[in-house]
């Protein structure tokens, strides 16, 4: 199928607090209580449209443990997008954030834009973080926010539909230059034509040609 | 060597101890071949026996005799033997047995020493047409036809030589009953079964292609036709090759030429590494028994035709049968004489008992061989594979895999009191075969090294026992952690949390996790969380529930499973460290075994900033788990646990998996990213028997080399004790 644009995102949080089936509910649109915990990275990927283009989101759900960090920051490298995730209902994996935007900084391009979840707000009664805490966080540290839940789809799609188009808009903007891979955004092979991307003037050609 | 192309046999020749013949002589009742030391000498149990009449039968559908393997450039080393097709039931199977010593020597044929050896190594035992991926034959004017067969899994046999003729009679009778077709692009090429799964046959040609040549052996006449695919010769018809062909002085010459894209002549040199690769693995892998080779050694492990239940199975193949009392070539063939003896069906109690003394004697015999083989090994074309310089796909030479190893052959490797007489010989089977799914519960337990190979059933029973208290005693420690307590201990709640949240997200689908409340992962939650008050400094980590999932099926009694789990941890654990020292040795070692077996595909990876190969990351941590479907997993780890050729078997199969991908990889110019999704992408996608052959296969071709890339130390090697600077005081 084509695109106009591919943008990799990444998502990333503790373990267990619903990277998975954040990525499930949004690539299949359902929620499966029981599937295997996620080992290295696994991915996703789904069509999504903006500004009448379609954009490919290819997604990496990474594995959350400790452990595992290091091979981790291996997958920020060219990600465009990230969606940093903790549990409402978990205080540690919010006191976590701090380390893993640290990491995000140091390891993905500065452009990339990360989206702050609270997930699981499904779990209300369980609550162990404020939405204002999040907010707050968010706020600090410059990024978008957004409570979600996976198992009721709440606010799925505008989390994952909404850092894209904050892509997009960088990309129109001409913040980054799609001609560059290790922005994380790729241009499409279609017939589609980015409508006026500074650093994309490649993108304009009529047949899309080959844009690497 | 070998014997020297003699006239065709009249029964009753000493050719046809290694002949089967019906069982209608019916003193020679259907012989279970679960007996392990099946191959014996001897002429009534040299025979194969045909179960008369049932649909089981076998039948010969063709024989050639002096039908040679040529291992080395000197002629007088070539090995004579004996072709037959054998149709059972529905499937053919092709062997080539050569001939023993004292049928060479009864036609007057010396046998070289250095070459007795060879003959066990080269022999084709039971390859199945189904194997077969094709044939190309070789019919010069001058000189020798000869045919090569190359497997479905991209490995070529040796050129088997007619002396007398009859390729096309072969070809004619596979042709009967096989699809034979012409290939396209080389009419001397016939592509057996070309129905292949296209994952197969892309294997065949993806790792082929690039190979650096090694040298092409030509058999010649005067003037030597050269032939290869360049210089080409018009087949002529055979009928005009005479038998006196077979009395042609035959020699062949290293050629070194340009790479060729055309698979199948790359693979006939391939078929000419077979003896170097032989003799590396005979040397590194401590494989004492060349007689024996890994590859073919029949004396454990008797060859099927079909993986029948063994005690339904009423055939065996015999090679080398020779009477002791005949023995009369001298101190080696006393020796091989003696060897024989011991292989001999002598009932399993007999055998249990010989057993070991049969394998120092063997020992002894090879240590004395090793020098010689050398040696022989020495002598021109065979010293030129230069690992690094191979493109390699290695080489292994047909074999049928055994049937999993069942409970009547198991009794058999052990003494009156339950000792394994013969670990190595146990590992083998298993390494080969792999273990029937009722026996598994007991063997892994050994193969994981819970249960000690010495040691006597008494001894396991209390072992169980002790163990049982033991586990106990570990479980109570969290068990009885109060509430009050828990709250002031933050690690056990985070660890115990960990666990609950992963053992429910671990095979769920199958069956015996399957549901709600289901109280095996209350099980494997259990295991777990005791484990980490077990190994307290390691703890939990993500990875450990798939390593246990397994063991726990397999196993299902809850102490036996955790003991079994600790033990195969004791390996494991360096995977799971904080710092990941393990894995980034595993890994690091992945990319030497890359460089040295596939350098362009390491130079591909060091262009595209590759090097660190994370993308194997989730192979090793948990061993392929996520690869493979379950059963698979059951079986591949029970090969890997076998620490058979190599302790590092598994590092090896990453370098067969990449090596089956590598031109669509290089192809496709796939960078960190996409390579990273495209290997994720493979999981379930990846054919194991396949799969365990090519490693194999690179494993021993990559021998001491293969070996010194990966350090010591590496897991799941056991970690080298270090000294504690909190000395224990208990």
């Amino acid at each position: 199928m084509s695109y106009a644009y591919l943008f990799k995102y990444i998502i990333i949080g503790d373990t267990g607090v619903g990277k998975s089936c954040l990525l499930l509910q949004f690539t299949d649109k359902r929620f499966q209580p029981v599937h295997d915990l996620t080992i290295g990275v696994e991915f996703g990927a789904r069509m999504i449209t903006i500004d009448n283009k379609p954009i490919k989101l290819q997604i990496w759900d990474t594995a959350g443990q400790e452990s595992f960090r290091s091979i981790t920051r291996s997958y920020y490298r060219g990600a465009a997008g990230a969606l940093l995730v903790y549990d409402i209902t978990r205080r540690e994996t919010f006191n976590h954030l701090t380390s893993w935007l640290e990491d995000a900084r140091q390891h993905a391009n500065s452009n990339m834009t990360i989206m702050l979840i609270g997930n699981k707000c499904d779990l209300a009664h369980r609550r162990a973080v404020s939405t204002e805490e999040g907010e707050q966080f968010a706020k600090e540290n410059g990024l978008v926010f957004m409570e979600t839940s996976a198992k009721t789809a709440q606010n799925v799609e505008d989390a994952f539909i909404n850092t894209a188009a904050k892509i997009y808009q960088k990309i129109e903007e001409g913040i980054f230059d799609v001609s560059n891979e290790s922005y994380g955004i790729k241009v499409g092979y279609s017939t589609w034509t980015a409508s006026g991307g500074t650093g994309g003037g490649n993108t304009s050609a009529q047949s899309g040609g080959c844009c690497s | 060597m070998g014997g020297q192309s003699g006239p065709t046999m009249d029964s009753g020749d000493f050719f046809d101890q290694s002949e089967f013949v019906p069982s209608s002589k019916s003193n020679a009742p259907s012989k279970p071949v679960q007996d392990r030391s099946s191959s014996s000498s001897g002429n009534e149990a040299g025979k194969m026996v045909v179960g008369n009449g049932s649909p089981d039968s076998y039948k010969v559908v063709f024989i050639k005799d002096n039908v040679s393997v040529h291992p080395t450039q000197n002629a007088s080393e070539r090995i004579s033997g004996r072709l037959r097709l054998i149709k059972q039931g529905a499937s053919l199977f092709m062997t080539w047995i050569p001939y023993t010593v004292q049928g060479a020597a009864r036609r007057g044929t010396s046998i070289m020493k250095s070459t007795e050896k060879d003959r066990n190594l080269y022999t084709i035992r039971a390859v199945s047409l189904a194997e077969m991926r094709s044939i190309r034959r070789h019919t010069p004017p001058f000189g020798l036809q000869y045919v090569i067969i190359v497997l479905t899994s991209g490995l070529a046999f040796p050129p088997l030589y007619f002396h007398t003729g009859g390729v096309r009679e072969f070809l004619s009778t596979l042709r009967n009953h096989a699809l034979l077709v012409r290939s396209n692009d080389d009419s001397n090429v016939y592509l057996v079964n070309d129905v292949q799964d296209p994952l197969q046959r892309s294997l065949t040609s993806l790792e082929l292609t690039e190979v650096t040549p090694v040298s092409v052996i030509t058999p010649a006449a005067e003037p030597p036709p050269v032939v290869t695919k360049e210089d080409d010769v018009e087949p002529v018809p055979e009928e005009s090759i005479t038998s006196s062909s077979m009395h042609t002085s035959v020699y062949r010459q290293g050629v070194r030429r340009e790479a060729s894209r055309e698979i199948i002549n790359v693979l006939e040199k391939f078929s000419m590494v077979t003896k170097f690769a032989r003799d590396t693995t005979a040397h590194l892998f401590g494989e004492s028994r060349f007689l024996g080779n890994s590859e073919m050694d029949l004396d454990r492990a008797p060859m099927r035709l079909r993986n029948d239940d063994a005690s339904k199975s009423n055939i065996e193949f015999q090679t080398l049968n020779r009477p002791q009392e005949s023995n009369s070539d001298g101190k080696e063939a006393v020796a091989k004489g003696e060897d024989e003896t011991h292989r001999r069906l002598t009932g399993v109690e007999k055998e249990k008992i010989e057993r070991g003394e049969k394998e120092k004697k063997e020992e002894k015999e090879e240590k004395k061989k090793s020098a010689e083989e050398e040696a022989a090994t020495n002598v021109g074309t065979f010293e030129l594979v230069d690992g690094t310089q191979n493109d390699s796909p290695a080489l292994v030479w047909g074999r049928a895999r055994p049937p999993p190893l069942g409970h009547e052959e198991w009794a058999t490797f052990l003494d009156s009191e339950g000792r394994v007489v013969d670990p190595k010989a146990l590992k083998k089977r298993v390494f080969h075969g792999g273990v029937e799914p009722n026996l598994r519960p007991e063997l892994w337990k050994f193969l994981l090294g819970h249960y000690k190979f010495d040691s006597t059933y008494a001894e396991r029973e209390a072992l169980v026992a002790l163990k049982r208290e033991e586990y106990k005693v570990l479980q109570t420690q969290w068990k009885t952690v109060s509430e009050d307590q828990a709250r002031r201990f933050a690690k056990f709640r985070e660890r115990k949390h960990r666990v609950e949240k992963d053992v429910v997200r671990t095979d769920r689908t199958i069956p015996f996790y399957e549901g709600d409340d289901n109280k095996n992962v209350d099980i494997l939650r259990d295991i777990l969380v005791t484990y980490s008050f077990y190994n307290f400094d390691l703890g939990y980590c993500q990875g450990m529930s798939d390593l246990l999932s397994p063991i726990l099926h397999v196993v299902v009694e809850e102490s036996e499973a955790f003991w079994c789990f600790a033990a195969l941890m004791e390996r494991m654990a360096p995977n799971f460290h904080r710092d990941q020292a393990g894995m980034q040795a595993q890994l690091s070692a992945v990319s030497k075994l890359v460089q040295l077996l596939d350098n362009p595909l390491h130079d591909y990876f060091k262009q595209n900033d590759c090097l660190n190969y994370f993308f194997c990351f989730r192979w090793i941590l948990i061993c392929f788990k996520r690869e493979f479907d379950y059963n698979d997993v059951l079986r591949l780890w029970e090969v890997l646990w076998s620490h058979y050729l190599s302790e590092h078997f598994h590092l090896y199969m990453c370098v067969a998996i990449l090596k089956r991908h590598r031109r669509k990889i290089m192809d496709e110019q796939m960078e960190f990213d996409t390579l990273l999704k495209f290997i994720n992408e493979l999981s379930g996608h990846i054919e194991l028997e396949s799969t365990l052959r090519d490693t194999e296969a690179l494993c021993l071709f990559a021998g001491e080399k293969g070996t010194a890339c990966i350090p010591p130390g590496t897991p799941p090697s056991l970690p080298v004790v270090e000294v504690d600077a909190f000395p224990m005081s208990l």
